[in-house]
This record gives C-alpha cells, structure tokens and sequence, in this order.
C-alpha cells in the first residue's frame, strides 16, 4: 500500500504543530520575547571592562614630587582615587574590609631619592580574589612607574654626558574592537546560550509531553512514517530558530554595536547546523525520558554545562588540556566561534570551515542516534 | 503556651519525620542533591576560569638580525607567551580569523642598528580585541617582557647612573592569582541556589499534583507547621551539599579557609533557607511540579549567574542592574563567602551581607506562607 507523499506528510505534521505552538502563549512568550530580553540584560550586564578600580593613596613622602607622581598615575582612569590614608595600616584594613580594591604606598623621601640619583621603591598592595583586576591594576602601575623610571635614567645618562643605551617602546593596535567593549564579544555567545535553551529545552519537553498524553500513539495509527513525523515536527522549531536568531541580530548591532564583518551566509549555515545539533540532543533527551520532568532536568544538566564550559563566558584557552579536548563536543563552543568569527572578525568559510563540519558531524551523530531510538520506541 | 508550642514542634518534628523517608527512598532526589553539585563544581572549577597562559602570538620579524631574533625567543621563554608562527604582518589577520594567534609582534626593520646606535625603536603588537580580556592579558604580558629587555639594553652601565623606581607588588588573599579561588564560592552559591530551588519545587508541588496535599490538610497540622516540617529535612539535605562543595574545593582547588567556617555555615543556612523558601512559594504558586521546576531552575539559575558578581563584576554594571542584583541572594553569598574563605573577614565585615539574606529569608518565608492556604483548589 503507498501512503501519502513524503511531502505532503512533513507538511501536515509541519501545519499541526505550528498551529500547536502559535495557541500556546507561554510557549510563544518562551520562545520569543524571553531571548530578547535576556539578550539585553545579558548585554548589559557582562562587561569585563577594568577600570575606576577604588584604589587609596598613602603618600607618606607629601612632597611635591610625589604629588605629581600621584596625580599622573590616576590620570588614565583605571585606578580611581579613594580615600587618602596616613598609613599602610589603614589602607590595609579598608582593603580588608572591601571598601578599597587596591593602595599605592609612596615611600618617605621618595621625591628626594629620586632628584639624587637614589634607587626608591613603591608598593602597591592588592586585592587579588578577582585575579583579572589584580593584573590589570598591578599592570597599570608597573606600567607607569617603569616609564618614569626610565626618563629619570635617560636625564641621568643626559647629564653625564654618556651615550644613551637604545630603548624599546611597545604600541599595541588593537583589531576588531579598538575600545576592547565586552559586549560585541558577549553578544554572539549569548545567542548561543538562549538557542539551546530554546530549541533543546523545548524539542525535549514537546516530545516528552506527547507520550505522556499518549497522543504519539494516536499519530502513529495515521499512515505517516515515523522520520517524516519527526522532521515535520523539528522543522517548526528551526524557523522558530532563525527567527530569534534574526532578532538578536538586529539587537545586538542597534543596541551593542556588534558589527557584520563577514559573510552572514556562512552565519546562516551555522545557524542551521547548530539549530539542527541541539533539536538532536532535544529529541534524544526525549526519548530518554519517561515524563515531563524528566526531560527537563535531563535538558537543564545538559544545558549547564554546555553554556558554562562553551568559552562563552571565559576563554577555553583557560581550561586545562584535558577539559578543552571535552569541549569539541560541545555544539555551543564551535558555534560560538562560528558567529564570533562572522561578525566580529570578518571570518569566511575558509576560517571556519573545522567549527562548521564539527557541528555537522556532531549534530548528525545526535540526530541518527535519537532517530534510531525514537523508532525502536515507536515501533 | 509552653504546652501549646510543645505539641507544635512534635507536629513539626512529625511532619518531617515523613519528609525524611521521603528522601530516603527516592535516589533521584539524593543524586540531585549531594551528587550534582560535587560533579559540576568539579567540572566549572577547572573549566570556569581566566587564568590563561601559552597565549598564542605570531611574530613578523622584519628586521631578521640575531638581536630580533633573541627578542623573539625572549618572548616565549616566559611560558605566558607561545611564539606560534613567523609571519608577514599581512598574514596575521588570517591567524586571528581561524583563531590560531590573538596577537602578532612586528618587529621593524633596522631594528639592530637603532639599538646599536642608542636610539629609540617602536615596536607594533597587533591584537585581537574580539575578546577584551585575552587582548588585555596579552597587551600586558607582551609589555611587561619588552619592557624588561629594553631595561636589559642599558646594561651594567644603567645599574650604575639610573635611579630605577621600583614597584613592588604585594597581592593578597589569591597571591598567584588563580581563577578557581574566585570561582568557587561563586559556583558554590549557584549550584546551592539551584539544588534548593529545584529539590523544594519538586518536593511540594509534587504533594499538590499527587493530591497527597490533601490529606496533609486534613491532619491538625498547621501551615506553617507544614512548611517548616517539610523544609527542615531539605535545609539539612541543603547542608550537607553546602560541606561537600566547600571539602571539594579544599581538597581538589586548594581553597583556603581563612576566616572562620562556623560564619559560612551560618551564611549558608539563612542562604539555603531563603532559596528553599523561594522554591516553595514557586511551587505553591503553580502547584505543578513541570512549571514549579522549569520557573525554579530559571528564576534561580539566571540571576544567580548574572548577578552575583560570580563572574561578571558587579561595579561594572549599569545602575539599574546594581540595584537588581540588591535583591539576588546569591550576591552576599558570594561576597560572603570570599569574604571568610580569602580574607578572613568576620561577621564585623560580614554583617550587612547576612543581614540582607535574612531579610530576604523572612520575606519569602512570609510570602509563601501567607499563599499557602489550607483549602484545596
């Protein structure tokens, strides 16, 4: 006996579930309005910027010198002038206590060491719990310090007359994002994070709640064949996909001034690549699951760690060997890099041809296995 | 009245008698409980960090003299810098594009004769700014080992004449700067805040949807008796997560107990209440363990995430999200924490922050409470 077209199969299971899903409000508001505004918070929100650092002067020297050393190093606004404390003591319990994250200690006669030639030393406590702040203070110190030690030694070399030594300056030029905003890097990730919440979450508990109801044993005494069912009911979730997609999108650029380097083609190809791993890992959630719940919490622990070890947040280069080697299993750490690479630097697909065929291959492998299952189950 | 309060600490005792069996029989709940948070701190405390060394850097040696090329090995012979690839500077573009570099050192040409010849010579350090925390790293870690063998450059003959200031930098609390140590009491307040969010979720709306509730009002059990006899179990179970994460990270991320425990486990029990707290009203709210779970996850999840200043820095933020994340709990857990674990800190430092949990604590309590009505539908 010939059913049906397949055409004609995936389209009835497409119309079906579109309909489904277009009645249910708290569905739509998940799908829709929640990534968008998650997006801006997000956006807003992450900002690694390290500057304004509450920082407290001991100026134990009060020369004039001193001062103007003082007055230069808070110049360039990444330590911001708290109180002015009388000794190191002080400044310590304020750092103690978190009302302080860092204190330059200006020694006694530092003015007058420096003018005779004399070696002096400035301290500079830290609170190192956020290590990344702790290096950028101590990095914008040292930085000062060591150029004005060097002017001090070349007058000197001046002044007696020697042959200046060579001298090295170091200009960085910054690619892609002069300013070094957090939020045009952030952007692209955050869209990761909120297609797989939308996609898994949702494939996981939508296929789930059909066995519960037992409405998938209703479907299957229709003469649709089991792989048409499945696609007519993905294919729903992965416009939904590109439509949040196109929305982020368009946030990101007005909102965060996230550019459009490179070909959003190569965008798109990511897009459905990854829309098509993560519905995978849905399915194959689902068909794990005997309930609802179940599902849910098998999406959230997948979820989790998925959106915390994708690089998203904090650069893979920082995990250790091991961790990065799990991470090319992870759909969100090649797409991430997928948008990151179009949007931002202009990448194409000889870029990113690897992080595309990952996900390729990682979501076909998730599709089979969950189809092969989803089959067995019905059959 | 003492008799009064006596026979409602017995109704309470017995209400949590039963919670307890509960508990005891279903392994799903325990996994959930004492096994996913160790499993994930695990994972997010190796994972979940900036501390980043061997960074990839190309460098376009225009100048190919032995001085270029020894600044070039003295480059990498630090270990905080990888020279990966000897390029022109029209190429490194491609090696940020496939992310093989994040930064490119160009070293010009008559380089050698400008230091030769005691002049100043310019160095260009291309970076990838896509991602502002590895470009400053590299901006920095670059900076400092030029800066150095331009200060070798003077020789014996500068250690003589100079007068070299020197910084000497004394960092407290994380002296080798290791990102676990500032994680891990961030992570420790989000798995916390999860597994309360989710075991009370599921815990009481199950009751609603199995219409065992039911047989609960029944009883001359009162609501309150009902809610603290059934949190209690869960705040010990809440507990006991709280000493695992904390032996976890002691033993497999050297986290120092600096302060005193005896204030993180009094920080961690009005924390754990207060989140079992915000579980119950969830699940009294929707009476449904599918909505209680996916609405716990997420309301416990997100701002725990976001707005506790566990990774993003909360200074950073516009203002109207600092005043949010006033009223996220996870926020003075994780200053709690820092606070006794790294600096030793006490509750003379640490009082506004357990104050604020406790406000919060009582409020939710409260709130749930007063929506919990002893009637059906």
């Amino acid at each position: 006996v010939k059913g049906p077209s397949p055409r004609l199969q995936i389209a009835a299971v497409f119309r079906k579930e579109v309909r489904q899903t277009l009645r249910d409000r708290r569905i739509m508001f998940m799908l829709i309005v929640a990534p968008m505004l998650q997006t801006v918070l997000f956006g807003f929100a992450v900002d690694f910027d390290v500057d304004r650092v509450p920082t407290e002067v001991v100026d134990l020297d009060r020369s004039v010198e001193s001062r103007e050393h003082v007055r230069r190093l808070l110049a360039d606004g990444t330590l911001l002038a708290g109180e002015r404390r009388g000794s190191p003591g002080e400044a310590g319990r304020d750092i103690d206590a978190g009302r302080a994250a860092a204190a330059v200690v200006l020694p006694p006669g530092l003015g007058a060491d420096l003018g005779a030639g004399r070696p002096a030393t400035v301290q500079v406590v830290l609170d190192g719990t956020d290590p990344n702040r702790a290096q950028q203070v101590s990095a914008a110190v040292s930085r000062y310090f060591g150029e004005e030690g060097e002017r001090l030694a070349r007058e000197r070399f001046r002044a007696a007359g020697r042959p200046e030594p060579g001298q090295i300056a170091l200009v960085p030029r910054v690619a892609y994002n002069p300013r070094l905003k957090t939020a045009p890097y952030m952007v692209p990730g955050i869209a990761a994070m909120l297609l797989v919440i939308v996609t898994t979450l949702v494939t996981a508990m939508g296929l789930s709640r059909e066995r519960e109801n037992g409405t998938m044993e209703q479907v299957l005494v229709t003469p649709i064949q089991p792989v048409w069912l499945l696609l007519g009911k993905l294919l729903p979730f992965l416009a939904i996909g590109l439509v949040d997609m196109a929305v982020l999108l368009a946030a990101g650029t007005w909102i965060f001034d996230v550019p459009i380097r490179g070909n959003l083609l190569v965008g798109l190809a990511g897009v459905v690549l990854y829309v098509f791993s993560t519905l995978g890992t849905g399915l194959f959630i689902s068909t794990v699951s005997q309930t609802q719940q179940q599902a849910f919490l098998g999406g959230f622990l997948f979820m989790l760690p998925a959106i915390l070890l994708s690089g998203i947040m904090t650069p893979i280069r920082a995990m250790p060997g091991w961790l990065q080697a799990v991470t090319y299993l992870n759909p969100l750490r090649h797409f991430a890099e997928v948008m990151r690479g179009v949007l931002l630097r202009g990448a194409g697909i000889g870029d990113l041809w690897f992080q595309l065929a990952a996900l390729a291959v990682l979501g076909g492998g998730v599709m089979a296995l969950a189809a092969t299952r989803f089959r067995t189950q019905l059959g | 009245m003492m008799e009064r309060l006596r026979r409602s600490l017995v109704r309470i005792g017995a209400m949590a008698a039963k919670e307890t069996i509960h508990v005891r029989r279903d392994p799903r709940t325990l996994a959930l409980a004492l096994v996913m948070p160790v499993a994930l701190l695990f994972l997010f405390g190796y994972g979940v960090s900036t501390d980043l060394d061997h960074l990839p850097v190309a460098v376009a040696d225009r100048d190919g003299t032995d001085a270029s090329r020894a600044l070039a090995r003295e480059l990498g012979a630090s270990g905080e810098i990888d020279v990966v690839a000897r390029k022109a500077p029209e190429e490194v573009e491609a090696l940020f594009r496939k992310g093989f570099a994040v930064g490119a050192l160009v070293i010009p040409e008559g380089y050698a004769t400008d230091l030769a010849a005691g002049r100043r010579t310019t160095l260009q350090l291309l970076v990838d700014g896509a991602d502002s925390v590895v470009a400053n790293q590299v901006m920095n870690k670059a900076d400092g080992i030029v800066r150095a063998v331009s200060r070798g450059l003077a020789g014996v003959e500068a250690s003589r004449m100079a007068a070299p200031i020197e910084v000497r930098v004394w960092t407290l609390y994380n002296p080798t700067g290791r990102s676990a140590l500032y994680m891990v009491p961030g992570l420790t307040a989000l798995l916390l805040a999860i597994t309360a969010v989710m075991l009370t979720a599921l815990a009481i709306a199950g009751e609603w949807e199995r219409g065992s509730m039911e047989q609960l009002f029944a009883t001359p059990v009162g609501r309150l008796e009902i809610i603290l006899g059934k949190l209690l179990p869960y705040l010990v179970l809440g507990f006991l997560a709280l000493l695992l994460v904390l032996a976890f990270g002691m033993v497999a991320f050297d986290l120092p107990a600096r302060g005193n425990l005896l204030v993180v486990f009094l920080l961690g029990v009005v924390f754990l209440a207060g989140m079992l707290g915000q579980g119950l009203l969830i699940s009294v709210v929707t009476k449904n363990q599918l909505v209680a779970t996916q609405a716990g996850a997420l309301s416990a999840m997100l701002p725990s995430v976001i707005l506790s200043g566990m990774v993003f820095p909360l200074d950073n933020m516009p203002l109207l999200l600092r005043l949010i994340s006033r009223v996220v709990p996870a926020r003075y857990l994780v200053e709690g924490l820092r606070g006794v674990l790294l600096k030793g800190n006490g509750l003379d430092v640490l009082w506004p922050d357990l104050l604020a949990m406790a406000i919060f604590t009582t409020a939710i309590l409260a709130l749930a409470t007063a929506r919990f009505q002893r009637r059906l539908a």
